[in-house]
């Protein structure tokens, strides 16, 4: 699966192909500007639909942009807000049906939270509480698809070699949530304190380290917990691998196996609860920038 | 961990839905649930105004078959005695018809009796005539003795 992306042949010792099997799966497929060839286009050898460009992706700045991140995200949220669209547009006064129910026990788990853990007064937390906790679910959602079937489907003749399907364990994506938070906290502190009362926070400068470290661990929590959490599946996928190979074929696979289904059972806490610690996060820095102090 | 323009897309798409979220989906969730919520307490209230009044209809309800129960047994018991009454009076106005029955075959058998006593009489002076004028092997003059035949005849 890697083979194509063997390109430096002075890197050759035993660990080469479990190097480039951790690096394939840590590559997103990216779209960016490249400077040998002043052009925009897809990074060299990562799909074979589009044409390239003749940089690989390290060799691309910071105007490069991640496009399976993009796609899988944008997709995930059409599809998780449009089931709340759909679920809301169906819904009637009287007596709910199953999905109305499910969609009103989550907006109403949500809304319960904002609730009971912001007491001022703003009409965009709730909303934000909402879409970054569906959203950031829908995501981490997608780290319990096999590591291997982007792989599959890269082999299989899709043209996509490389394709993360986890948003999350790339680190735009949680930054992008968390600059948000940021804008809404600083907005908040400045509408309820005014911009004297946001700045007298930073008589003391090593308070505004605090400042955007708090929400810069806000976003790499996210991005930590997911990005370890797939990271122990692709050595989980190693581990089938090096079996295979060292032991001969089936005996090893269950064990392989059984450790997979473990993680993965394990892994289902850490992505719900990761979505739920952003949300409750965002909402207590959002009540602490509108509370009276 | 390469931050990059990917950035900027995932700020813009998360605006949008943020966007969405908050002009359609909270809105109408909130809309929804509130709605039901006050239907819920108005039909909580509606219940329990249905529950009193419900008692109270069993409590009028209990009273109502009670009156009727007593007017049931109070016309049973009119009903009895004006039974016993119309009994009485029909054996009364039995008796009587009876009475007036066998008193009238009475008088009419007396009135029998006397007209056959009367045509007996009339048959046996007839009849003595008769005899007596085979006796006497003359005629005898009914009208000359006319006054003997009527004394005999009261005789009889």
């Amino acid at each position: 699966m890697a083979e194509k992306n063997v390109t430096d042949p002075s890197n050759v010792s035993d660990l080469t192909p479990t190097s480039e099997y951790i690096s394939h799966h840590l590559t997103n497929l990216t779209y960016g500007w490249c400077e040998k060839s002043e052009s925009w286009g897809f990074a060299y050898h990562q799909q074979t639909i589009f044409p390239e460009s003749p940089c690989k992706v390290t060799e691309m700045g910071f105007w490069a942009f991640h496009i399976d991140t993009i796609f899988m995200s944008s997709i995930l949220g059409v599809i998780f807000f449009g089931f709340f669209g759909l679920a809301i547009r169906a819904a009637k006064l009287g007596v709910p049906g199953k999905i109305q129910n499910f969609a009103e026990y989550v907006f109403e788990f949500i809304s319960k939270a904002v609730s009971t853990n912001f007491h001022g007064t703003s009409k965009i937390i709730g909303p934000l509480a909402f879409t970054s906790c569906i959203w950031i679910l829908a995501w981490n959602l997608m780290d319990l698809l096999p590591v291997e079937l982007t792989n599959f489907a890269g082999t299989a003749g899709t043209g996509f070699d490389y394709f993360k399907v986890l948003p999350t364990a790339d680190v735009n994506a949680p930054l992008a949530l968390a600059l948000v938070v940021m804008f809404f906290v600083t907005y908040y502190t400045i509408a309820n304190h005014g911009l004297g009362g946001f700045l007298k926070e930073f008589i003391n400068p090593i308070e505004l380290v605090g400042y955007f470290s708090k929400h810069v661990a806000l976003a790499l929590r996210l991005y930590g917990n997911l990005f370890a959490g797939e990271m122990i599946f692709i050595l989980i996928g190693i581990m089938f691998g090096q079996f295979l190979m060292s032991f001969g074929q089936t005996l090893w696979f269950f064990p392989g196996l059984i450790m997979n289904l473990a993680w993965a059972l394990f892994h289902i806490l850490i992505i719900a609860l990761q979505a739920y610690i952003f949300m409750m996060l965002t909402i207590a820095y959002i009540n602490l920038a509108c509370a009276k102090h | 961990m390469n931050v990059n323009a990917t950035f900027f897309a995932e700020l813009l798409a998360f605006s949008i839905f943020i966007f969405i979220t908050y002009r359609y989906l909270w809105p109408s969730f909130s809309s929804i649930l509130d709605a039901r919520r006050e239907e819920i307490s108005k039909g909580l209230e509606a219940a329990s105004e249905s529950q009193k009044k419900l008692e109270e209809a069993e409590d009028s309800s209990r009273k109502m078959i009670e009156d009727a129960k007593n007017e049931a047994s109070s016309l049973i018991n009119q009903a009895g005695s004006r039974g016993d009454q119309i009994v009485e009076e029909a054996k009364t106005q039995a008796t009587e018809e009876q009475l007036k029955i066998k008193s009238a075959a009475e008088a009419d058998i007396e009135q029998n009796v006397t007209k056959a006593k009367e045509n007996l009489k009339q048959e046996v002076s007839a009849l003595v005539l008769a005899g007596a004028a085979k006796i006497l092997e003359k005629e005898v003059n009914a009208e000359s003795n006319k006054q003997i035949i009527d004394d005999l005849i009261k005789e009889l």
